[in-house]
């Protein structure tokens, strides 16, 4: 009966550890599934925009236009005098202190919407025409339900005014929420509702481009090098053992290596992708070299050694066999080393990126932002719209590593489907 | 480095063919032997004795036979292995043979006269007899021992088995010339000499093959 | 029979660092037919067969002594040109090991790399010829375009050996060729061994002795790094000179 027993125990142990298995993938998922909803929750609303719906009539004499093929006039209008005018106009206020309180409901870039709306509808000039002007972040925050409205007024944003005026406009339904394109297109801002992660997202993308160029030829060669070529005497170990721990050296020592060679010796441009991709490159080249040199070593030798009996030189053996089957583990460990490099932030920092660059840069050479600044920038911030941007920057950053993963998972299945 | 194979039952196999060949050889030699008598006393009542010793013989044969394709068909023998199957096969099939001719010739005696036949008539032939005897247990023993020596000794002495029949033949003729009352008993003896001497030849065959399982190669004829 | 002999070794010894592999091999390989190499596990029988093409030049360790002199020219002389040596001598592995190409690359890549063809269509005849010589053809006429590596294991390494023919060598050398197929892929090598030996002199080691009986002229036993016996084929198999060869292929030890 002792085998009977023994038998039954082992099946409970087994059993036990399926149990300890399925808690512990519960336990992380609902974690996983707490962050996740909790970033949603507070980052979707920031992927809409309030805005106003208001009519003016296009003043010929308030904009300053006699001739609106004149280009002059027409690019120096003034556009922020017709929109003032016009929108304290269509509500009623008493005093001077109500007027500037209604104007503020507005955001502050009215005047460039009422110019760009303009140079698309050139012929209404002097007719009364419905335009959507984007809401000032408070009205925008309100319209999204995070400013409570029983607390007293000293204490709230907007005044018992400006809620009457809010509550009017509703009523009217002159308030909309549109999708919001700003957040994509727009750099920095200090007013949350123009401020958009378009420059964070093209600096970040200069800096991955980078930072790719430089690391992964660089990387594939010295993995090629060291796995193929090299001697095994002590110097070839000595460069082994320095490339595995610069894989474990901390992020911000690379920011220190930009900031005193790239910036201050090379004199290279502040805060740009230029200066951000070299250090980071740095960092990526041990998390390219250690996986490339992992699937050079799992190519059989048999390969190597049918090329060579057929008259290849080693190099040509090397090249031509053995570095294409070695594609899937290196291009994996790329994708995963720039994903990892995507979502660096203190390098970045220490040569600058943290810089306010409301401007879209237009190359690797013009200060930019990257992703992971930008959330770090957007947190400090003290405005409520910022809360919801800082959210909205944490999914587009999950998402790009999301979409890099499965491209690196794509990639490996491919080439593995090929060469087999 | 053994003399035994690595896989036992191999080994096994051939010691059980290598018994079943003695004791061939064994019920052979005893068969001539008692053939002889049978022919020298005029003994009819052990024919039939003759007659089963043969067919055990006969059933010896067969079954080396077998044994020695399913050594072939599971082994695939090389060298001295090879050399072993192909010469036991051969040494089998003369060993038969000589059983036949033993048979043959103690059969022959079944229809002659129980009357007292001249000895003189005899004693060639007996020496005949005795020579070929002789010669079966020098091919066997070359067997069992390995003995290249023997083997060659069994291929000389083949000549003297040849002489001693001519001898045999020439007495029993010689015989007949002078008195014809004997004629059928004379021309079994006639043919029991010729026997004699094919038997010898099968034996000086066994010690042939006995020499090639040994060294690889046959001995050289120096005629 | 006017026998030349294409591959004479003298004195080789091999050492993997401080162990030495083969003890002062002397023997020769006659040109037009099949050499067979036996002998048990680590005996050095494939040690020897890399020494031919310098195979084991790749391992660090590995340094011999001696001289291989292929058609009266020492390979291991200062000086030369490995790449060409290979160019002709091929070799055929154990494992079927074809790149993981199309079928028609697996054939062309060594012409290409050695410049034999002088546009593709002398390049297509190289393959056709080479993969008609190792009795493939047939079969992969209409899907030259498919990756070697979705081929039978029988059918690989007769790519394999119409790889090493393409070149145009002199000599074939088979390390186990057959020791990875079942019986029918061994009988269609075999088979096209005994075709191929007409144009090219082949070495092959084996462990089987049944094998080496079957395919080749001459016949070597190798033993813990000696070559103990050499000679007919024949002679070998049915009388031996020696008994350690005889203990070997009665299978008495080994």
């Amino acid at each position: 009966m002792n085998k009977e027993l023994r038998r039954k125990k082992r099946y409970q142990a087994e059993k036990r550890f399926q149990v300890y298995g399925i808690i512990a993938i519960s336990l992380a998922i609902f974690f996983v599934g707490i962050l996740v909803t909790k970033i949603f929750s507070d980052g979707t609303s920031a992927f809409s925009r309030t805005m106003i719906k208001t009519e003016i009539k296009l003043d010929a004499d308030l904009l300053g236009i006699t001739d609106i093929n004149n280009k002059d006039e027409v690019e120096n209008a003034d556009y922020y005098t017709l929109i003032y005018e016009e929108f304290t106009k269509s509500i009623p206020f008493s005093n001077d202190e109500e007027e500037k309180q209604i104007i503020t409901l507005l955001s502050p870039d009215y005047e460039y919407e009422a110019k760009d709306f303009f140079l698309k509808n050139k012929d209404q000039l002097g007719k009364t025409v419905t335009i959507l002007l984007t809401a000032s972040d408070d009205f925008d925050q309100l319209h999204k339900g995070n400013f409570p409205r029983d607390i007293p007024e000293d204490r709230r944003r907007l005044s018992n005014f400006q809620l009457q005026i809010y509550d009017q406009l509703v009523k009217e339904n002159k308030v909309t929420k549109v999708f919001n394109n700003y957040l994509f297109t727009k750099g920095d801002s200090r007013d949350p509702e123009l401020a958009g992660f378009g420059g964070a997202i093209i600096g970040s993308f200069f800096t991955i481009l980078i930072c790719l160029i430089i690391s992964f030829p660089i990387a594939l060669m010295a993995a090629v090098y060291l796995e193929e070529f090299a001697p095994k005497n002590r110097i070839t170990e000595l460069i082994e053992i320095n490339i595995n721990n610069l894989a474990a050296v901390p992020s911000i020592v690379y920011g220190l290596f930009a900031l005193g060679i790239l910036l201050n010796v090379l004199e290279l441009p502040r805060s740009t992708a230029l200066v951000g991709g070299i250090a980071l490159s740095l960092m990526t080249l041990p998390r390219i070299i250690i996986p490339a040199r992992a699937s050079l070593k799992a190519v059989p030798p048999s390969i190597r050694e049918g090329a060579l009996a057929v008259g290849a030189s080693k190099v040509q053996a090397v090249f031509h066999h053995v570095v294409p089957l070695a594609m899937p583990g290196t291009l994996s460990g790329t994708i995963i080393g720039l994903a990892q490099a995507l979502g660096e932030t203190a390098p970045l920092l220490l040569i600058g990126m943290v810089a306010f660059v409301v401007e879209i840069p237009g190359s690797p050479l013009d200060p930019s932002s990257s992703l992971p600044v930008q959330v770090y920038l957007w947190s400090e911030s003290a405005e409520r719209g910022f809360v919801e941007k800082t959210s909205a920057t944490i999914m587009m950053l999950l998402g790009f590593l999301i979409v890099m993963n499965s491209l690196a998972v794509y990639a490996r299945q491919k080439f593995e489907k090929k060469w087999n | 480095m053994s003399d035994d194979h690595i896989v036992k039952s191999y080994d096994e196999e051939l010691h059980i063919i290598n018994d079943a060949i003695v004791q061939m050889g064994s019920l052979t030699e005893s068969l001539l032997e008692d053939s002889m008598n049978a022919i020298t006393k005029m003994d009819k009542d052990s024919v039939s004795k003759i007659v089963e010793s043969d067919k055990k013989i006969n059933k010896f044969r067969a079954s080396i036979d077998e044994q020695i394709m399913t050594l072939l068909v599971k082994r695939s023998p090389v060298a001295i292995d090879l050399r072993l199957a192909i010469s036991t096969l051969k040494i089998s099939q003369d060993l038969e043979r000589i059983g036949d001719l033993a048979k043959g010739n103690a059969k022959k005696i079944l229809p002659l006269p129980e009357d007292d036949l001249p000895p003189e008539m005899l004693n060639s032939m007996r020496r005949l007899g005795e020579a070929v005897q002789k010669q079966i247990k020098l091919s066997l023993d070359s067997y069992l021992e390995r003995s290249t020596e023997k083997a060659i000794q069994v291929v000389k002495d083949d000549e003297q088995v040849n002489d001693l029949t001519k001898i045999s033949i020439k007495e029993v003729l010689d015989f007949l010339a002078k008195d014809k009352k004997n004629l059928e008993f004379a021309t079994n003896l006639l043919f029991v000499s010729k026997n004699l001497e094919r038997a010898g030849d099968h034996i000086t065959r066994i010690a042939e093959n006995v020499y090639y399982l040994i060294s690889g190669d046959y001995p050289k004829k120096n005629k | 029979m006017n026998r030349e002999a294409k591959v004479i070794s003298k004195n080789v010894d091999v050492f993997y660092g401080n162990k030495q592999a083969l003890f002062d091999i002397n023997l020769e390989i006659f040109k037009n037919e099949v050499t067979a190499l036996i002998g048990p596990s680590g005996c050095g029988k494939s040690t020897f067969l890399r020494c031919i093409n310098r195979m084991n030049d790749v391992i660090d360790i590995c340094k011999i002594s001696g001289e291989i002199e292929i058609d009266g020219f020492n390979i291991y002389k200062q000086g030369v040109d490995v790449v060409r040596l290979r160019e002709k001598v091929g070799m055929v592995f154990q494992k079927p090991n074809p790149f993981p190409k199309s079928i028609y690359d697996n054939i062309a890549y060594g012409p290409n790399i050695h410049g034999i063809a002088q546009n593709k269509q002398e390049l297509d005849e190289i393959v056709e010829n080479s993969l008609k010589k190792a009795a493939l053809w047939n079969e992969v006429k209409d899907r030259l375009n498919e990756p070697g590596t979705g081929l039978s294991g029988g059918q690989q390494q007769r790519l394999c050996i119409a790889r090493a023919i393409s070149i145009n060598p002199e000599i074939i050398l088979m390390d186990e060729p057959c020791s990875a197929l079942d019986p029918i892929a061994t009988a269609k090598i075999e088979e096209l061994i005994d075709s191929l030996k007409s144009s090219y002199t082949i070495v092959i080691v084996t462990h089987s002795m049944a094998q080496a009986a079957r395919v080749s002229q001459r016949t070597g036993f190798f033993h813990l790094g000696k070559l103990i016996e050499m000679d007919e084929t024949d002679k070998i198999f049915k009388n031996p000179n020696n008994k350690m060869t005889q203990d070997y292929i009665t299978g008495r030890f080994g």
